[in-house]
């Protein structure tokens, strides 16, 4: 805080901060793209899921270990068990209707208001934070400004997730049955593929990367009711510039609107926020399938 | 996938109400509610004003969505259009009026100039933006309404031109209008009421109008298949962005409505959250059928208001109407007007006689009952031979 430095206009800060809030949108986006690429849903509930693993997260570290990444696996797992629940009980009935994309899209919406409630009524309308797990729990300073260590954390686990996302989708025999049903349902059930429970393992799947994101960013925002709301419009950007159902789109677009997020007020006063729609609608006109290709690239 | 419609059930409905309640005696028993409701307690007449106004928004929205099936995600920015319309020529042009036509009358002309301002935003709004988001369909089509809508949101709250007042919104005062020793308060309960009831049945009567018209059965034809509609020489597109533009300019009236009722044009009317309420209210209805989202929008508002009695449950009605919705879509597509025609059918018999009231609603109802209508299903998907 001691002078303003004239010469670089960015602080390395803002960067640090723009990529650990575009790994959070990675983590609930990527889960978001890889459920539309292979079921076809566009979930509106996955925002709630990211909000629900925070919580999840946050109740273990206060009230059953007081260890934060125990409480972050707890967490994830938790949501995934959430989401193939209600893949299993809900939007399994929905597939072979003519009309199945909206009717999946409003029931997930439906979703999203019961999540909420339920939040709310379990943990009230404040808002939580933790502190980062003690071992990253100290500032870095770089060029006169400063961040703290655990967003450093944050940034590697996201791209450690992308990699092994990756791996697991083009190297893993799983992988294989996933990107087959992908193209083709018919044929990979004609195959032998067994596509509904494939269908609740990759929800489960993605449900789980939603909550991984809610927990490891509880350290770094306030968790409240509100949260589901907020990110799942933020995902819904990230993956209609990445493409619906492109796993690196999902990384380069959440790393893109995270970098806006930090840095846009900085350089556009006025209409900042009105940037990221415009993007989004500019996108879906031009390149509707997204900027990037599809699953497994 | 057989060809019921909506337009048929409405015959149907006519029909079978014909020995001894024609048409007629239902609008004049309509007439004397509306007329009777008037009476009622404050409370009481603020609630059905309300109920009215979210019906008018819902019938918009579904004349996109139930007609030619498209589903916005964003329609509030012509809810918010209308409401934000009027707002401003209130608060900027109210004391320019009153210089030109005089302090008595002044109010009314200021609001009835403040709907049209609105209702013309609207449509001005409308134009580009149905004929950018027509292009697409399905959940891109729900995906690009959202962005126009938080587009239109992050606009108002940032207020780059000065005319919005960013989060606050713009208060609405209504006003007395003053001729000699009449004098009648625009705002107050019951008079808006009157001016509400009237807008919303007249403007009802036009969708009504639209719906069955020969552009109301192209749009049913786009619905249930738009490349056979294609194939017989219809431009669809050029359909979808003529209805998205009614749409929006009844929604927007709604909204002019809104603004005058809440007595504010706040940017929350563009959020998403409050485009859902068209979509829930709606679907709980009944999207095919035309009185639909007018029923979903009374179940939504006096359900939304029993809870509300009970200090327990009353932060929690989202929850609900969460659950209601799921139900719905997952059980039994018709929605509540669908309900209330099948249980007509049960109680009275069928008159008809066509195969009871489970059929009603042709693919969409077998679609809903599972199991059983698997393989109509798959016609139905041929049918429409794109989208998956």
């Amino acid at each position: 805080m001691s002078f303003t430095p004239l010469v670089p206009l960015i602080g390395i800060s803002d960067v640090v901060i723009g990529l650990s809030l575009g790994s959070r949108l990675f983590l609930i986006a990527v889960g978001l793209s890889l459920i539309f690429g292979v079921l076809g849903v566009l979930n509106f509930a996955h925002g709630g899921f990211y909000m629900l693993g925070a919580y999840v997260t946050l109740a273990v570290v206060s009230n059953v270990v007081d260890n934060f990444w125990i409480a972050v696996v707890v967490g994830a797992l938790a949501v995934g068990v959430v989401g193939a629940a209600i893949e299993f009980s809900a939007i399994r009935r929905l597939y072979d209707r003519v009309d199945s994309d909206l009717d999946q899209l409003i029931v997930t919406f439906g979703f999203v208001l019961v999540i909420h409630e339920a939040v709310r009524f379990i943990w009230g309308s404040g808002s939580y934070s933790i502190d980062p797990p003690d071992v990253f729990n100290f500032s870095v300073m770089v060029g006169g400004s400063t961040f703290n260590a655990y967003r450093l954390v944050v940034i590697g686990l996201a791209v450690g997730v992308l990699v092994a996302l990756w791996l697991f989708i083009t190297r893993t025999y799983f992988g294989s049955l996933v990107r087959g049903t992908s193209s083709d349902r018919e044929m990979a059930a004609m195959l032998g593929v067994d596509v509904p429970r494939l269908y609740t393992g990759v929800f489960f799947l993605g449900s789980v990367l939603a909550g991984l994101g809610g927990a490891l960013s509880a350290p770094i925002q306030a968790t409240s009711p509100a949260l589901g709301d907020q990110v799942i419009i933020d995902a819904f950007i990230v993956v209609v510039i990445g493409g619906l159902g492109s796993m690196s789109g999902a990384f380069v677009g959440a790393m893109l609107i995270g970098m806006m997020q930090s840095l846009g007020p900085q350089f556009i006063s006025a209409g900042s926020i009105a940037i990221p729609f415009l993007a989004m609608v500019i996108v879906l006109l031009i390149r509707p399938e997204g900027l990037f290709g599809g699953i497994g690239e | 996938m057989s060809a019921t419609d909506t337009g048929g059930r409405v015959s149907r409905f006519g029909s079978a109400v014909a020995e001894g309640w024609t048409r007629e005696r239902f609008g004049l028993l309509g007439a004397v509610a509306l007329v009777l409701i008037a009476l009622a307690p404050p409370f009481q007449v603020y609630l059905f004003t309300d109920f009215l106004v979210v019906a008018l928004f819902a019938l918009g929205f579904n004349l996109l969505y139930g007609y030619t099936g498209l589903l916005s995600f964003g329609h509030g920015l012509f809810y918010a259009g209308g409401a934000y319309g009027i707002a401003i020529v209130l608060r900027d042009l109210g004391p320019v009026i009153a210089d030109v036509v005089g302090a008595g009358i002044s109010p009314l002309v200021t609001f009835v100039l403040g709907g049209v301002v609105g209702l013309v935003l609207v449509v001005l709004v409308a134009v580009p933006v149905g004929w950018l988001s027509v292009r697409l369909e399905e959940i891109y089509f729900a995906l690009i309404t959202l962005a126009f809508g938080m587009l239109g949101y992050s606009l108002i709250i940032q207020d780059p031109a000065g005319l919005t007042n960013g989060t606050d919104g713009v208060i609405v005062l209504l006003g007395t209008v003053d001729l000699g020793g009449f004098s009648l308060r625009i705002g107050g309960r019951r008079i808006y009421y009157a001016i509400s009831a009237v807008t919303v049945v007249a403007a009802t009567y036009g969708v009504w109008r639209v719906v069955n018209s020969p552009f109301g059965t192209v749009c049913k034809a786009i619905r249930e298949s738009p490349d056979r509609a294609a194939a017989l020489g219809i431009d669809v597109g050029h359909h979808r962005w003529m209805t998205f533009i009614v749409s929006a300019a009844v929604v927007g009236i709604a909204g002019v409505l809104r603004a005058g009722l809440a007595s504010v044009a706040s940017p929350g009317l563009t959020h998403w959250s409050t485009s859902a309420i068209a979509v829930i209210a709606t679907v709980i209805g009944g999207a095919t059928y035309f009185y639909g989202p007018i029923v979903g929008a009374f179940i939504f508002l006096y359900i939304r208001w029993a809870i509300s009695r009970f200090p327990a449950l009353e932060a929690y009605w989202e929850l609900f109407f969460g659950a209601l919705l799921i139900a719905v879509v997952l059980f039994f597509k018709q929605g509540a007007v669908g309900g209330l025609l099948l249980l007509r059918d049960r109680l009275f018999g069928d008159g008809d006689g066509g195969g009871g009231g489970g059929a009603l609603n042709g693919g969409q109802a077998t679609a809903a009952t599972d199991d059983g209508a698997e393989s109509g299903d798959d016609n139905a998907r041929a049918d429409r031979g794109d989208n998956s």
